[in-house]
């Protein structure tokens, strides 16, 4: 009798142990995407800052042109301002769709604003031939290549962490200390591409062929 | 051993659905790396479209080998003829980049120049470790006033020259080199441990081998397909520690945030 008491707790206790050992790992692989998650999306907000650092510079240089146009460069202030206004915490990522969405909604905005002034640019050949904008082209391009490069990453961490959150065994410790799916950042029609900010500078008046300016209408 | 005998524990239509999701896996890992991205280049200069002479390519190559060695910077030029994928060529930079690996593991100091000669189309790529050396305006300022004019003009050599000319200039004193290539140090490792690795390698085949003969062996299959698919196996490890060979690349695992600059000519 006593015996088979003592052998029912023993494996009771293996049982415990087992599942103790299981669930600190995935607990902590929990904690460890987490961590990646969050560290992604610091990145984000890492790039979409050193753009908004950069209008500030353009908006300057582009303004110094001769009668440029107003209203682009309205758009892109304000649109600069709207997203200093959307404030997310840049250490960790948010946890509802809603506050991505808002987020994304405004940095779009100013992604449009930016994409239509560069296309204004093309009518003043002097800003073309700027040294000074040709340079924030450059980097405003490399930005926006980045911004795609850091969201794709973001979206792939979130992509294992919710897969790992809504798994099975993992589904109970997660509900138990409170590791919530995280929101994506949808890629809207258009949106997922960088906005195309190419002049062909390198090809100045040299070219004989009629220079085939790009249908752009905003 | 224990392995052995879980494997004969388990039953057959389980190891059935093993086997079946390996292959998936790595036929879909496949079936992805042939779609757009290239393979892992042998050299550091890599001439695919033929626009500069055999010993034009052997001396780019030496210097930018030469150039790892004294900095631990890995630069990375690729040269096709026509853009092979359907993507930008940013997304394309990014994913080769991703693929290739250029940088030591920790700094990320590579970068690539991409040149696509028909599509008269070039781009710098630059991993996360030399966004402060190779800004994206020194990039662009790269490609065009060092590169672009020259390959404007027919002289391929000559753009190239300038412009490996300009980038190591621009990276010089970013890292500190340890003398010798990646490639370089891992054969001297793989000296080292050949003996060991090959009693290893001894032991796990006869394992296989056990395994195998009392199951069938098709499961064999499945399990020899990654250990044979790795990469940077040997090749080149003879003629690296000859002098006047052709440098061998090996990626050192670095990253890419997508910083650089394109360009046209």
């Amino acid at each position: 009798m006593n015996k088979t008491v003592l052998g029912c707790g023993g494996i009771l206790l293996l049982l415990l142990i087992i599942f103790g050992v299981g669930g600190c790992g995935s607990y902590n692989r929990l904690v460890r995407l987490d961590q990646t998650v969050n560290e992604k999306w610091a990145q984000v907000q890492n790039v979409y800052q050193r753009r908004a650092d950069l209008i500030p510079n353009l908006v300057a240089t582009v303004s110094g042109a001769a009668d440029f146009e107003k209203s682009t460069l309205m758009a892109v202030t304000q649109a600069r301002a709207t997203v200093g206004q959307v404030k997310v915490d840049p250490n960790k990522a948010p946890t509802n769709q809603q506050q991505v969405d808002q987020f994304q909604a405004a940095q779009d905005q100013l992604t449009g604003a930016l994409s239509r002034l560069l296309v204004v640019v093309e009518r003043y050949p002097e800003l073309k031939a700027n040294q000074n904008f040709l340079g924030l082209q450059a980097q405003l391009e490399g930005t926006e290549n980045r911004i795609s490069v850091e969201r794709g990453n973001f979206n792939e961490a979130v992509k294992e962490y919710n897969t790992e959150v809504r798994s099975f065994p993992t589904v109970l410790l997660a509900g138990m200390f409170g590791f919530q799916p995280r929101p994506f950042f949808n890629a809207q029609p258009g949106a997922d591409k960088a906005p195309e900010v190419k002049f062909d500078f390198n090809k100045p008046a040299a070219t004989p062929a009629p220079a085939t300016t790009p249908a752009a209408t905003p | 051993m224990a392995s052995a005998n879980f494997l004969m524990a388990t039953s057959a239509p389980i190891r059935f659905v093993l086997a079946l999701g390996s292959l998936l896996l790595f036929g879909a890992n496949l079936l992805h790396a042939a779609e757009t991205i290239p393979p892992k280049p042998a050299g550091y200069f890599n001439d695919y479209a033929g626009v500069v002479s055999k010993e034009a390519a052997l001396r780019f190559n030496e210097q930018l080998a030469q150039f790892e060695r004294e900095t631990s910077n890995q630069i990375i030029v690729a040269v096709w003829s026509k853009f092979p994928s359907a993507s930008s060529l940013d997304d394309f930079a990014q994913r080769t980049y991703q693929v290739w690996q250029p940088g030591q593991k920790g700094k990320n100091n590579g970068a690539i120049l991409f040149v696509f000669v028909d599509d008269h189309k070039m781009r710098i790529q630059t991993g996360y470790g030399l966004e402060g050396a190779l800004p994206d305006i020194t990039c662009d300022e790269i490609i065009r006033n060092e590169i672009a004019p020259h390959f404007k003009a027919g002289d391929y050599e000559k753009g190239f020259a300038q412009g490996i000319e300009a980038i190591i200039k621009a990276v010089r004193g970013e890292y500190k080199g340890a003398g010798k290539t990646l490639l370089e140090k891992n054969n001297k490792a793989r000296g080292g441990f050949g003996l060991l690795g090959f009693i290893i390698f001894f032991f796990i085949l006869m394992m296989a081998l056990r395994v195998a003969r009392s199951r069938g062996g098709y499961r064999y299959s499945s399990v020899g397909g990654p250990f044979f698919g790795g990469w940077s196996g040997g090749g080149w490890s003879s003629s690296s520690s000859s002098g006047g060979g052709f440098s061998g690349f090996s990626g050192g695992g670095g990253s890419s945030g997508g910083g650089g600059a394109s360009g046209s000519w």
